[in-house]
């Protein structure tokens, strides 16, 4: 607890050359942010049209509006899995994309390297990584929402379960602006903690290969209990 | 010069280095010798303030480095150039990057005077037309000496290289001494060796400390290091069998 505020510490000062800065931070973007889109959609689709199905069979009776199925989509998408459950799924390949990363420069010295240097190497490895998944975290949320969307679209009239107009009369009946800003807030913070918590624990690694891989599954591990106790936190302050 | 003063290094309450005191001088290959695990690396990085010593000061050049701010320290390691053991070369980055990567962080160059400076430096260590490769993709001796070219980049007034040459061939490893003592006489820096290799010893021991189990226990040059009487020190050096026999067609006696 105490290291990893320290190392926050140490990660959130002036970069030294604002050049260097501007350019591992677009590879970042790149790397840890763009790489992650193609997952996203894919998973989006899939989680959109099979809740569009399992929503069809679960509620409708004849008491319910066949708006509930659209309606139910969205609002789930938006609440728990285009910010949660992505947030957890995303832990799992940038975080121990993170974690290994810098924990194999930990042991093979190259962060040592960079303390020799004169580098604050925290801040050096560290803060682009930070801020570049900070920034691509809410770009990933709505891009989840709206394939999701997209997937109970194509999959709910394709089974038979919905109508497309019902369905889209769905998406727009009782629409509660909030629910995105408090997703995005959500996505702000899960984003802070999928970057900082896995460069932690690849920060202070000690031994070799070995060590590297048990410290990305825990790092995984934690990040991912990290995140639901956030959401547990944020949903009572900011909803309930 | 760079000098230590009573440095003692403890972890978890066992001590590592015991009151260790020496003189590193400029323009000549000082080493420091002793078994494994006998606190060698643990030193060097005491020196170098990637481990605080407990007790005990570090001078560079007359400047108080322990009690240094963090970023005096900082502006300090500009002259510094280090070597680690594994070589420890940015696996991301080309060799040419590699070596670029201080001048981008440190200097106002211009690209021009840095493509000059790195092929420079890669021409220095006799690895020419190696720029666009990646570290995984050359050989551990070429690592060594991307890793030497890096650390001589910027210049610097201290060189340290912590067993420079193993895992090499010893016909590789003479020529990595070779190379890093012409370095030291050219720029005359101040140059801190942590080795366990006999052949560099009487290839490049201008100065030799030898540490056993963290404490200083002998001190000389390759010139002395064959006679010094020391038991403990000719245990480690006759544990080779071949110096063992050359001291025996020297004197006539194995021990
Ligand atoms: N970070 C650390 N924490 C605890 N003990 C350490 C640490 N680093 C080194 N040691 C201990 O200090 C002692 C000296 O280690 P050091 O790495 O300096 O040996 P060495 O002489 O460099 O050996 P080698 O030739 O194998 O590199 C060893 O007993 C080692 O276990
Ligand atoms: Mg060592």
């Amino acid at each position: 607890m105490g290291r990893y505020f320290w190392m926050l510490g140490k990660v959130f000062t002036r970069p030294e050359r604002h050049k260097i800065y501007i350019r591992q931070l677009f590879n970042e973007i790149e790397a840890l942010g763009l790489n992650s889109v193609g997952i996203v959609v894919i998973i989006s689709v899939f989680i959109g049209g099979i809740m569009t199905i399992q929503l069809a069979y679960n509620l409708v009776n004849p008491l319910y509006p066949t708006t509930i199925i659209g309606l139910g989509t969205r609002d789930t998408l938006i609440l728990e899995f285009s910010s949660t459950m992505l947030a957890l799924i995303l832990a799992g390949k940038i975080g121990s994309n993170i974690t290994s990363e810098i924990g194999s420069m930990k042991v093979t010295e190259q962060i040592d390297s960079l303390e020799i240097m004169g580098i604050n190497s925290a801040n050096y490895l560290i803060l682009p990584k930070i801020v570049a998944v900070v920034f691509i975290f809410p770009f990933l949320f709505i891009l989840s929402v709206f394939f999701g969307l997209l997937g109970g679209l194509f999959v709910g009239p394709t089974v038979g379960v919905v109508t497309v107009t019902e369905y889209i009369d769905g998406i727009r009946y009782m629409f509660v602006p909030y629910y995105i800003t408090f997703s995005v807030i959500k996505s702000l913070v899960f984003g802070f903690l999928v970057a900082s918590v896995p460069a932690y624990f690849g920060y202070f690694v000690q031994g070799g290969a070995l060590e590297v891989g048990k410290a990305s599954t825990q790092a995984v591990v934690s990040t991912n209990i990290l995140i639901l106790l956030f959401d547990l936190i944020l949903t009572r302050l900011l909803l309930a | 010069m760079i000098e230590a003063r009573n440095i003692t290094k403890q972890f978890d309450g066992t001590t590592v280095l015991k009151n260790i005191s020496a003189e590193f001088q400029p323009g000549q290959t000082n080493l420091i010798i002793g078994r494994s695990g006998s606190g060698k690396t643990v030193l060097l990085k005491c020196i170098l303030g990637l481990y605080e010593a407990d007790e005990g000061t570090i001078f560079y050049d007359g400047r108080n480095f322990t009690d240094m701010s963090q970023k005096e320290r900082k502006n300090l390691r500009r002259e510094v150039g280090m070597v680690f053991q594994g070589g420890a070369l940015f696996d991301s980055l080309s060799v040419e990057q590699n070596i670029r990567f201080p001048l981008d962080m440190f200097t106002n160059f211009s690209n021009r005077e840095k493509q000059d400076r790195v092929d420079f430096c890669l021409e220095r260590v006799n690895i020419p037309n190696t720029n666009k490769l990646f570290p995984s993709e050359i050989s551990g001796g070429m690592q060594k000496r991307v890793a030497i070219a890096r650390a001589i980049a910027l210049n610097p007034r201290y060189l340290f290289c912590d067993e420079p040459n193993s895992g090499l061939d010893p016909e590789t490893a003479t020529v990595i001494d070779n190379l890093i003592q012409s370095l030291t006489k050219e720029f005359n820096m101040t140059t801190i060796i942590n080795t366990h290799d006999m052949n560099s010893v009487i290839e490049i021991g201008e100065k030799v400390l030898f540490i056993h189990q963290g404490e200083k226990c002998w001190e000389g040059s390759k010139h002395t290091i064959l006679d010094s009487g020391n038991q403990t020190l000719e245990d480690f050096i006759f544990a080779n069998k071949l110096y063992a026999q050359m001291k025996k067609a020297h004197t006539g006696n194995p021990r």
